[in-house]
């Protein structure tokens, strides 16, 4: 069974003063790994504890540990004496050249049966978290499962760890080299959900009659919140794909779509976006953009502007359902508004979000809002650069 | 045929590197098996049923999909009763093996148990496209829709109940690449591809189903039902029964047909957009006025003849490729440019007028005059409605209208549309002024304009 394992440690029970200069003698011994952790608590690094009972003699000692194959940051390896911390000295450490070893040079105050725990940082094997969420058919809740992937390719075989993560319980867990396990470690069943339409004025195209035979999608996603009322909140849900599916009333399943969710800290949201709906439709036009309260130089140039502009925006519900639309607006710049036929929110000085409630198409056709934002640029110099405004994507003759 | 994708149970006393050793006991087949197919992308959701014999305590299941494009990271096994005396602890994809996964499973059951398989699949696709035939007044039209599917998956799929998925879907990875992994989940540090949406099958396989689409005959017996219905932001349909689609085989199946469907002759003439010539369009609305309305009509291509006379010998019309059409939504479908119906929009006359000077008596504003007239020509023996759209080079204009022409309307700030229908073989002029204002001139427009 441990024909693969690659790490070695030998005891050199040594008296020789003259160390420097001889050459160095092979392992002699071959203390065995009494416990070993892998620690995966971090996301850029795994430490492994291991524990190994070294037999030592008062003295100078020298303990050889090599690792052929197994990518150790050599650097970040330490050792710790568990039952005499205070009579056992780590004296110091040498790298023989072109190998993948070193040599401990321990003082020991007596004949000692020494427990140490070595620790190194290990390349080349980790973890990786997905999620699997099934929703049910009116997208309230979903069963949200998490699974935990080991990967180890560090070269090194671990016939039985315990694996830490950075929550919940240490688990007993063997991995060879080169192999991928998974488990379920998160199993929570009815988590709320808020589905999420989104509208981006800056991001998606105004006017869908000007691309010929596209559909202008309009971006869904799902939004989880990781507190205790949705069943979460002990831990942050770490970031990994996420697939999500629907029940589909026939006992099976669809696929709805897959995101990558980032991590989401305790009392935050997760937003994961799971494709689009061609069932909404946004045309958004400008109506009006004048210049207005010009100020000129004694020349007669405009050197300072206001701007009179109307945009209005359709909002089509071909969907049998119900749905809110979050639309996003951008106005750059000093701006007031004029008059506007929904509320928004200012998100920033530049950004107006509006939530727009739209019913469900009717047999007489869609739902259809129209929002109509009438608003003035304020004191624009001549010599800026043009602001925004337009649609982000070039819609035929523009 | 060889099924390709294989399951095995093994007794398992240990040691799960010497899984390799263990001879296999069963192969329990698949009961059942139903394929949710995507359009959008190369992406099928497989979900089959087997029974499996556990024994108490500890068994090992191995699942091998060799020569076949499956997700390994999609894999997943539920156990259909006993669910709460079956634990499924780990899946494991073993060392130096490929295209292999082993379930370790801890079973209070000694017997049969049925589980649910389920895996996402390249290889799989499905289009739409539709064939309209024009009544001989090209007043309504008989709308057919089919779905091909296509198998190039590497697996025989025998009896699969058949689910074809209209929509959007968000994916990171193709499915594709996936399936072509050393490694499952890839090796850390590993930089992964930069995840994007996917909108098209994996070229390989697009050729591939052209490749079938000129060699297979089409085959549409006795046409089966397709049940529609709406999920999410996706429409799902169910064909009637089960389908057996081999390895590199696809099938036709009709999804509608309906006759009498009103269209209007629609033309369009707009010169920045598609040149001096008219562009033919075929327009309906996806509701139940038009025998419609049922469900989306899911993106396609639409081939247009028309009856040509009573012996039903038709006559080749145009091509439209269809973007996706939500139910009550307006259909305009681009047959392409058309000369017998023709627009010559005529600068004739053209001016400038109201000069402004500033102090040092330079120009400083002024309005220019331009005077259109617009002969449109219907030589067809049908009734068209044209739409005639131009585009001003200014925010800052007014617009006079002459002759016979009705309202027009205001698109954007520097669009208009004008729409006149024509009887058969008849012509009609309608004349505009367009004025717009230069310099200071549009500020006289801003404040007199608001």
């Amino acid at each position: 069974m441990n024909t693969e394992r690659r790490t070695l440690i030998g005891l050199l029970a040594l008296l020789c003063a003259a160390a420097v200069t001889e050459a160095r003698i092979k392992l002699v011994a071959l203390p065995e790994r009494a416990a070993t952790v892998i620690r995966l608590d971090n996301p850029n690094a795994t430490l492994i504890e291991e524990e190994r009972v070294l037999t030592l003699q008062k003295g100078l000692n020298k303990v050889d540990f090599s690792w052929k194959g197994v990518q150790i940051d050599e650097d970040s390896i330490r050792l710790q004496m568990l039952d005499h911390p205070a009579e056992v000295t780590l004296l110091s450490v040498s790298y023989p050249p072109g190998e993948a070893a070193l040599v401990w040079e321990i003082n020991s105050a007596g004949d000692f049966a020494e427990k140490v725990r070595i620790s190194y940082l290990l390349r080349n094997i980790d973890r990786l978290i997905t999620y699997k969420a099934v929703a049910n058919k009116p997208e309230t809740l979903v069963d949200l499962k998490s699974y935990l992937i080991l990967r180890n390719f560090s070269g090194e075989d671990f016939a039985k760890a315990r694996v830490l993560l950075d929550y919940g319980a240490a688990f007993e867990q063997g991995i060879n080299h080169e192999e991928t396990k998974q488990m379920l470690f998160v199993n929570e069943p009815n988590v709320p959900i808020r589905k999420v339409w989104k509208f981006d004025a800056a991001l998606l195209p105004w006017d869908p009659e000007q691309l010929n035979n596209q559909n202008v999608g309009i971006p869904v996603s799902y939004e989880i919140a990781n507190n205790q009322k949705a069943g979460l909140g002990e831990f942050a849900l770490w970031g990994g794909k996420a697939r999500l599916f629907q029940q589909d009333g026939h006992g099976g399943t669809i696929f709805l779509g897959e995101d990558n969710a980032a991590l989401v800290p305790v009392g935050e949201k997760m937003e994961l976006y799971i494709g689009d709906s061609r069932d909404i439709v946004v045309t958004q036009r400008k109506m009006r953009d004048a210049q207005v309260n010009l100020r000129k130089n004694n020349s007669g140039q405009v050197v300072l502007y206001d701007t009179d502009e109307l945009i209005t925006a359709k909002i089509e519900n071909f969907k049998d359902s119900p749905a809110v639309l979050t639309m996003v607006q951008h106005i750059p710049g000093q701006w007031d508004m004029e008059q506007c036929n929904f509320k928004y929110t200012k998100k920033d000085a530049y950004t107006l979000q509006f939530e727009i409630e739209l019913p469900a198409r009717t047999e007489k056709g869609p739902a259809v809002k129209e929002l109509t934002m009438h608003y003035h640029r304020r004191n624009v110099r001549s010599d800026a650069p043009p602001a925004p405004g337009s649609p982000p994507m070039p819609l035929g003759r523009r | 045929m060889k099924r390709r994708i294989l399951l095995s149970i093994i007794s398992l006393m240990a040691c799960v590197t010497a899984f390799a050793k263990v001879d296999l006991t069963t192969l329990p087949t698949r009961d059942t098996v139903q394929l949710t197919i995507y359009n959008s992308t190369d992406l099928t959701l497989v979900r089959e049923s087997r029974a499996l014999t556990l024994k108490t305590g500890a068994n090992a299941l191995q699942f091998s999909w060799e020569n076949t494009l499956i997700d390994p990271t999609s894999l997943e096994m539920l156990p259909k009763a006993h669910a709460d005396r079956i634990e499924i602890a780990e899946l494991v994809y073993p060392p130096r093996v490929k295209n292999l996964g082993l379930w370790n499973i801890q079973s209070q059951v000694n017997g049969p148990v049925p589980v649910q398989i389920t895996y996402l699949t390249s290889g799989l696709s499905w289009r739409a496209f539709y064939m309209g035939t024009l009544a001989q007044d090209e007043k309504t039209m008989r709308l057919q829709a089919y779905v091909r599917v296509a198998n190039s998956s590497g697996e025989d799929y025998e009896n699969a109940q058949v689910r074809l998925i209209v929509g959007q879907v968000h994916l990171l990875d193709q499915i594709a690449e996936l399936a072509g992994r050393q490694y499952p989940y890839g090796r850390p540090g590993e930089v992964a591809p930069p995840g994007q949406p996917m909108s098209a099958p994996a070229p390989a396989v697009r050729e591939q189903v052209a490749e079938l689409a000129t060699r297979l005959e089409d085959f549409a017996a006795k046409p089966k039902e397709i049940v529609k219905e709406g999920l999410s932001e996706y429409f799902l349909y169910t064909i009637e029964g089960t389908e057996t689609i081999p390895h590199g085989w696809s099938k036709r199946l009709q999804s509608f047909d309906i006759d009498g469907v009103p269209v209007v002759n629609l033309y369009k003439f707009e010169e920045e957009r598609y040149g001096s010539n008219v562009s033919r369009f075929l327009s309906f609305t996806n509701d139940q006025a038009h025998q419609l309305g049922q469900t989306p009509l899911p993106d396609g291509s639409l081939t247009v003849y028309r009856s040509a006379d009573e012996q039903k010998h038709l006559s080749y019309e145009g091509q439209s490729s269809f973007k996706y059409i939500p139910v009550n939504e307006e259909v305009e479908l681009d047959l392409g440019p058309v000369a017998d119906v023709v627009v010559e929009p005529n600068l004739i006359e053209t001016r400038t007028d109201n000069y402004r000077f500033d102090n040092d008596r330079n120009i400083s504003g002024w309005d220019e005059i331009q005077v259109f007239a617009v002969h449109v020509r219907n030589t067809r023996d049908v009734p068209v409605k044209v739409e005639i759209t131009r585009n001003f080079p200014s925010p800052y204009w007014d617009l006079a209208r002459n002759g016979d022409v009705g309202a027009f309307e205001k698109v954007d700030l520097d669009t208009v549309t004008f729409t006149v229908e024509l009887p058969p073989r008849s012509k009609q002029s309608f004349g505009y002024t367009l004025t717009t204002y230069q310099g200071v001139r549009a500020e006289d427009w801003s404040k007199t304009a608001r």
